[in-house]
């Protein structure tokens, strides 16, 4: 059984890995070429920190160091990860994406006074609609270090009331929903408040249980 | 002779014009997106002023001589800012008139 999951594993990385560099597909989700894009998110249980440089139209390589507390685990995690945009389908009032993130490092596991260190490989699939006033996400991260299954699914959805030109701020309406194995031990829903402005993107929420959330994006 | 090439060359650099494109964008639905088109036109050579505008999807610019910006720089400018060009066209009003008329009051 074990073998099977390990084949599985192989074979959707591989899959992944090989989607990524087909050239028939359009673009990636990043910033423009040669900006760095840095972000910060923090909850009660979750920080995190990254910072990716655009190599070309379709691809990123950053550093990320994030941890993430739940249900009894303790888990602190850095390392590299690279950006790749699979397809971006630009229509005459929308954008439509899909991105494929990999991420590989170390990773530190607590739990029942064992600590672990474990190294890891884990890709995210993300998938993006937006208009200038409607916005939705969907997105599946695959990380299995050891015996511990840490997958994470986001689903976000919103709408901002009024457009803006270029130079103001325009305020959405966004509800997250975040899922992680182990670490959750039931669905957080989030909604929140985005502001973007040209080069600063911040996201204010608080969760159902009532913790603050915090995410902020700002491109160089 | 000398004195005559200069007062032409000076003649011809007070006339040149500048040109001014107009390029509808596909894709460009949010600032945090297109800022990139506007920091890779204003370093681009021979641009002097560049106007996003999102409520009807285009960008203006603006040559600093008569001969515009080539095509192909600006469709290589656009892609590689991850979005497709529709249409480009060269207008008779200069970014700041086209600012005028666009932005907010």
């Amino acid at each position: 059984m074990l073998e099977i999951i390990k084949l599985n594993k192989f074979y959707l990385i591989l899959i992944l890995l090989i989607i990524s560099n087909q050239s028939i597909l359009f673009a990636a989700p990043m910033s423009f070429k040669g900006s760095v894009t840095s972000m910060a998110t923090a909850s009660k249980d979750y920080f995190s920190l990254e910072s990716s440089y655009v190599m070309t139209s379709k691809d990123a390589i950053g550093v990320r160091t994030y941890t993430s507390k739940g249900n009894g685990y303790n888990v602190k995690a850095g390392g590299i990860f690279y950006l790749r945009k699979l397809m971006r389908i630009n229509a005459i009032k929308s954008q439509t994406n899909l991105w494929l993130f990999t991420g590989a490092g170390t990773i530190n596991i607590k739990k029942n006074l064992k600590d672990k260190d474990y190294s890891y490989l884990s890709p995210i699939l993300q998938f993006d609609y937006e208009t200038k006033r409607l916005f939705g996400l969907v997105s599946q991260q695959i990380l299995r270090v050891g015996h511990e299954n840490f997958d994470t699914t986001k689903i976000e959805g919103g709408f901002s009331l009024y457009e803006t030109s270029y130079n103001e701020t325009q305020p959405w309406l966004i509800l997250k929903a975040k899922y992680t194995n182990s670490i959750f031990s039931k669905v957080e829903y989030t909604p929140t408040l985005r502001l973007i402005n040209k080069a600063i993107f911040m996201d204010s929420g608080i969760t159902a249980d009532g913790d603050p959330s915090f995410h902020m994006m700002y491109t160089f | 002779m000398k004195k005559l090439i200069l007062i032409v060359m000076v003649f011809f650099t007070l006339n040149s014009q500048a040109l001014t494109q107009k390029i509808e964008v596909l894709g460009m639905v949010c600032a945090f997106c297109a800022q990139g088109i506007e920091k890779s036109f204003e370093s681009a050579n021979n641009v002097k002023a560049v106007f996003v505008n999102l409520e009807d999807y285009f960008v203006a610019i603006e040559s600093k001589d008569e001969k515009g910006i080539e095509e192909k720089i600006i469709r290589a400018i656009i892609t590689e800012s991850g979005y497709d060009v529709k249409k480009i066209e060269v207008v008779s009003d200069s970014v700041s008139e086209i600012k005028k008329k666009y932005e907010p009051k």
